[in-house]
This record gives C-alpha cells, structure tokens and sequence, in this order.
C-alpha cells in the first residue's frame, strides 16, 4: 500500500504544480461565470427595444398596442402612432432607407371592408431578418385582438386577467424530474468529460513512462499492479481536485444573487437533499475509478498516443450505452430492466444514482453496485497489470486479442 | 551463502527461448560480470533474478532464500535501457527513487545530495532531468540504484554511453562498494571493460551458459600458448618445433606454440640463432578470445550461421 500511495503522491504533485493544471482551474469557472454572466445580460437585453411606428385611423386600437407594445411583458419599444396618409407613408419609407434614422419599421393598419371582420396589418420593416420585433409585433397584435374580442363580448377587465392568466403545475409533491434529469445530464456530461480528460490521463502517463522507460526502475521494486492502481488514485486525484474547485466555484455562482435572478420561483424547490449529494460523490468517484482503470487498461495495452485514440471507443460505448438506457430508467425506474441495468458495473455511476435521485432504491442494491464496481476495479487492474508487464519486457508492439489472451497464462 | 543462486532456470517468449537451462550462483562480496554479445539473455536473466518477470521452470534464491520480494529493498537495479521522469526535478527524482526502495524521505532527501557530491553533479540537484546531459542522466540514475545502500547491486550495461572520465568515475565507485563487502553484478557486451574488474564471470550465449568460475580459474584453462615477438635479424626460430603456427607483421610475430612449455626453449633458441629480440612476450589469452573460443565450439553457434550476436538486434528488450 506504501508504494500505492508514493506513486499517487508523485503523480498528484507533480501534475497539480504544472501551470495546465493551474489555469485550467482557474480559467474554466471564469468561462462559466462569463457564459452566465454574458447569457444573463444578453437576456434582459433580448426585450425587444426597437423604434416602430403604427398607422392606423383606429386611435383604440391604435393605442391598446402602443401600450402592449411599449410596457407589456418583453417588450420595451419606442412606439410612434401616426394617422394613415400618402404623405405618411411617403415620410416613414424615406425614413427606412435613411442610415441615420432609428426606425426599424412600421405596422400599416388597414381597418376591416366590413364591420365584424378582423383589420388588414401590413409590417414593413428596414432589415427582413429582424425576426424578434415582428415577434414581439405579433404577439402584441394577437394580444391586444383578443382582448378586444373579450371586451367586446361583454367580459370585464379582470375576468379577462383570469381567462388568460397562464396556469402553472406543481410537481414537488412527486419529486421534480425536470431536476432528476437536469442532474442526470449534468452527471452524464461531468463523467464524460472527467473520464476523457484524467482517464485519458491516466492511459497518456502509462504510455509516457513506457516511452520514457522509468517503469524498469520502478518494477525494480514495485508490482505493476501497484503501480496502475497508484497512477489511477494520483491521477483521479487530481481530477477530483480540479472537478471539486469547479464545483465550489459553480455553487458560489448559483448562490450569486445574479444566478438567483435567472433562475426565479423555480429554483427554489430544487435544492438537492444531503443524501442526494452523498450519492452523487459516492457513485462519481466510482465511477471515476472504474474508468481511469479502463483507460490504464488501454494504456497498458498500447504503446503511444495514436494507438491509444483508435481505442477510447471502448470508454465511450459504455457510456452511450447508459444514456441509451436513461429513458428507460427514468419512465419505471422500478422495473426490472432498469434494476438490472443499473447494477451492471460500468452502469451503476450513472444508472444507480439516477435512479436513487427517483425514487427509493433499496440498500441491498446500492451496497450490491459498489461491491461489483469495486470487484470490477480490481479485476481490471489485475487484467491490465499482466498485459503491461509481458507486454513492456517481452514487446515494443501492440498485442492483438489472441497475444493478449495467451500473456494472461504467463507468469 | 550465495547471494544470488539460479537453479536451471528457462524463460520462452512465444517460440523464442530466451533463456535456457541457466545456472550460476555469486558469492558474496564478489564482482561478477554476467558477459554475451547482444540478445544472448543477460537482461532477461537479470529481470528473472529481481522477480520482474518469473521464469517458466527453475529457481531463483537471492540472500540463501528462495526469491520473495521482500528482499527487493536489498538489491539496487539499474536497467540497461536508462529511463527517468523528465519533468521531475533531479532532487525530487531521486527522492522519490529512494522512497520506493524503502527510504524515509528525509535520509533519501540527504543521501541523494551526498551523492550528487560524491559523482561531481552538484548543479544538476535543483534542475529538470530533460535539461542535463546524457552522462549526467546516467549518473542520477546510477545513483537513484544505490541510494538504499543495497547489498546487491545489479547493473545492466552501466558503462554504456559513458565518457572514460565518467566511466572510470563510475568504475572507481563499485569498486569501493566491493571494498565495502557489497555484491556486484554487471553485464556488458564489453570483455575488454571487466577483464581488470571482475572477481567471476559468467558468459552466456543464445540463452545458455557457456563458461563460468572466477577470472583465474577460467583464464587458467584456456593455455598461454602465444607469444609476441619483437625482433630483427634472423627469423629461423619461427620455424622450431615448439611453433604451431607463426604469423609475421612488420617487425612483430604471432607465435602459436604447441604448448605453453615451449615458450623459454623457443626464446633461447631465438637468441643462440642471433636474432636480436627487442620484445618476447606470452601473452595471457583476454576474455574476448576465451569467449570467441568457447562460443566457436557450442552447437548453437552453427545452428545460429556462425554469427555472434542476434542478427535481429535487440529482441528480448
């Protein structure tokens, strides 16, 4: 265990002081906090804005919209209402083709040939691809045109707030899959990019020291299989180092009073449960190990990069195999099919906290998915460690399956 | 006690035998050379004594017990094809070395600095392995197998790539670990290398031992049936009855005698015909030839075309 513990040591050190490691770190939760910052400004500034006119004899009308469009919910526009007139008219296109001027467009209103008909709108805008106002002019439109049609069948003001008030369904008693999902990908996305960055890692420092040839010194002492399990824990390590600063600098984020902002009413039930977050780090970090000694499995096997990127298919596939099973999982996450799933070893990270995240999973099972998780590490490493040692003394080639098969036999 | 004790050990690679029927033992306190030309099996033998890899049938004893990896942290190893971490400072290199072979960090921190000392790299200790020098590499790593104090030191190859002021550095530093009672065990391809070096040799070819003793017991029974001679004048003497076989260059003859006895009746006989000799010199047979000799009479060496080494170059790497 000694030696274990001195080749992580190594491998965590000197990984963390390089200066990759170190702006890594800090440059990626700055990114984070740009995008949210950058989405959260673009956001209010989305409320369309733009300068319009509206031509219409209907002064009613003509003003119900203004108001819509000038105060409603997206909207804060700069709105000119004008009486139709060739001159009018004449006045607004010169407008549209003059660089200097603000106007973005303007809305004719052609009142209705005959009295219960809906009026004629004509949108003439300066650019065609200024999609949010005519949007945000169609919503408007439609907006004003109902209540209108409302008021005019004889409904108050405040019945008509009622009708068209937009309903809401509470989920919190059930649990809120909305969240469980949201999780699930955010699980999903953080193993698939951990497992491609340190377990790739993992694989890249077995094949350095091969090609650097330290590994004869260290076997010298060591047992491979000492060896991989100390590269898997340093390099894991390390991982979690850099996933567990960005963690904290992702919750200080959410905490900010601008994420709170962004995420309204609706954050407010989706705070996860401590027991939760036990699972989370607990099904993370095996999940974790299992892949890196998948990936040292690999490097065991190959002899420099190149070799080593026509294999990490064999790190993807079980991972999309899991998606692939997340629809099932979380439509009867009691049902058999998703029971067995998520037992299966390199399922159980994703699949087994998922479902813990949905519903009750008994203890046998979770207690069941770490002892075959931990019996799959184990079993990997002793895999690997006789692949790497046959194969680094005896070889400078990549074994096919058949070498591989019979270097298991060697001693 | 023998240190090390192989017993007809055999190690196969697929078709390929890499060691075949192997037995030699090290005395304590001795130097031993473990001698063949390139791919003969000396590294795999080397890696079957220190368990990197097991050897198929056979035993390996090292310290009079049948090998066990507890005694790892007694035996310093320094691998043919030389390899450390680029990246890693050469003070923390060695550090971490000699923590591996059982150092606490604060001794192997200490020793590692007396060492840089004692081989003359002081101004490598603060820098990165991939800025020093090839020599200057081979040294850290020469260190990084002694650093533990073993009682056995294994060295692949040690001289190789080595300047004669380093390599003579070197040399002067595993004979004080003789003198210090440490058991030595070095390969080379290089006879000429160890000949004034080793106390025993075991040579080794195509996976098997040819010959094996201390220096003198094999040097003794190879005969010192040659003579030098440098002369002028009348050159009758060549053709005594004492001469097997007599080759003149300029000046010099290389003289094959019968039988070692022959060689003061053939030098009177040389001065009483009036040659005037400058030189005359038996000559002791050197390893090279010993080796050249023995390998020669081996059936592998016709089953092999006649040639020393593998054509194939380094394939048991």
């Amino acid at each position: 265990m000694h030696n274990v513990w001195l080749i992580a040591r190594r491998e965590y050190m000197e990984r963390v002081r390089t200066k990759g490691f170190i702006l890594a770190t800090v440059l990626i939760p700055l990114f984070m906090a740009a995008l949210v910052g950058g989405s959260a400004f673009f956001m209010t500034r989305t409320k369309t804005s733009s300068h319009i006119a509206i031509v219409t004899s209907d002064s009613t009308l003509g003003h119900d919209l203004q108001h819509q469009l000038e105060t409603g919910k997206d909207n804060q526009m700069t709105v000119d209402l004008l009486q139709p007139s060739e001159a009018t008219r004449a006045g607004l296109e010169a407008q549209l083709h003059t660089h200097a001027a603000q106007l973005a467009g303007y809305l004719w209103i052609t009142p209705p040939a005959a009295s219960g008909e809906r009026p004629n709108f004509a949108y003439h805008a300066r650019s065609a691809g200024d999609i949010s106002t005519e949007d945000a002019i169609e919503h408007g439109v439609n907006a004003v045109m109902t209540h209108e049609g409302l008021l005019g069948s004889g409904l108050t003001d405040a019945q008509i707030k009622q009708i068209t008030a937009p309903v809401e369904i509470d989920t919190s008693s059930s649990g809120n899959s909305t969240l469980a999902f949201g999780i699930a990908y955010l699980f999903f996305f953080l193993m698939y990019m951990v497992i491609m960055l340190y377990g790739m890692n993992t694989a890249r420092s077995i094949i350095e020291e091969k090609t650097s040839r330290v590994f004869e010194v260290l076997l010298a002492t060591i047992t491979p299989d000492q060896l991989l399990a100390g590269k898997i824990l340093g390099v894991g390590a390390v991982g979690v180092t850099q996933v567990g600063v960005w963690m904290i600098a992702a919750a200080a984020l959410a905490a900010s009073p601008m994420a709170m902002h962004l995420a309204g009413a609706s954050g407010a039930h989706g705070i996860l449960s401590a027991a939760q977050i036990g699972f989370f780090i607990l099904y993370f970090i095996f999940g974790f190990l299992l892949y890196s000694s998948m990936a040292a499995a690999l490097g065991a096997m190959t002899n420099s990069e190149q070799e080593l990127q026509q294999l990490n298919m064999f790190l993807v596939i079980p991972l999309a195999f899991c998606m692939v099973m997340l629809f099932p999982t979380v439509r009867a996450p009691d049902s058999t099919l998703a029971r067995v799933v998520s037992l299966i070893p390199f399922c159980s990270p994703l699949l087994m906290n998922f479902r813990t995240a949905l519903t009750s999973v008994p203890a046998w099972e979770i207690i069941l998915s770490v002892v075959l998780m931990s019996l799959t590490i184990a079993v990997v490493i002793w895999f690997s460690s006789r692949i790497y040692r046959v194969g680094i003394l005896m070889y400078g080639k990549k074994p096919s399956l058949p070498e591989i098969l019979r270097w298991l036999k060697y001693s | 006690m023998p240190i090390v004790e192989l017993q007809n050990i055999r190690k196969t690679y697929d078709t390929k035998v890499a060691v075949e029927g192997l037995s030699l033992t090290i005395e304590p306190g001795t130097m031993f050379g473990l001698l063949g030309p390139n791919g003969s099996g000396k590294t795999s033998t080397i890696r079957m004594m220190i368990g990197m890899t097991v050897p198929d049938s056979g035993a390996v004893r090292l310290f009079g017990q049948p090998f066990s990896r507890s005694v790892l942290n007694r035996v310093g190893y320094l691998p043919e094809e030389r390899g450390l971490y680029k990246k890693m400072k050469v003070l923390d290199q060695l550090t971490f070395l000699g923590q591996l072979h059982g150092l606490k960090e604060s001794d192997a921190r200490k020793r590692s600095r007396d060492w840089c000392e004692r081989l003359q790299i002081t101004e490598a200790i603060d820098k990165k392995t991939e800025e020093l020098s090839k020599g200057m590499q081979q040294k850290i790593q020469f260190i990084a197998s002694l650093l533990h104090e073993p009682e056995l030191v294994i060295m692949d190859e040690p001289f190789s790539g080595l300047d004669p002021v380093n390599a003579e550095l070197l040399m002067d530093t595993l004979i004080e670990l003789r003198r210090q009672g440490k058991t030595v065990l070095f390969s080379t391809h290089r006879m000429d290398q160890i000949e004034k070096l080793c106390d025993s040799i075991a040579l080794i070819y195509q996976g098997k031992l040819v010959l094996s003793g201390s220096m003198r017991e094999v040097k003794s029974r190879y005969p010192r049936n040659r003579v030098q001679a440098v002369f002028s004048g009348d050159d009758s003497f060549l053709r005594s009855s004492h001469v097997a076989d007599a080759r003149v260059y300029a000046g010099i003859a290389e003289i094959t005698l019968h039988s070692p006895e022959g060689a003061q009746p053939l030098l009177r006989e040389a001065v009483s015909c009036g040659a005037q000799i400058m030189r005359f010199e038996v000559i002791e047979p050197t390893l090279e030839e010993i080796f050249i000799t023995t390998v020669k009479g081996t059936p592998e060496f016709a089953e092999a075309g006649g040639r020393l080494a593998e054509a194939g170059g380094k394939t048991d790497a």
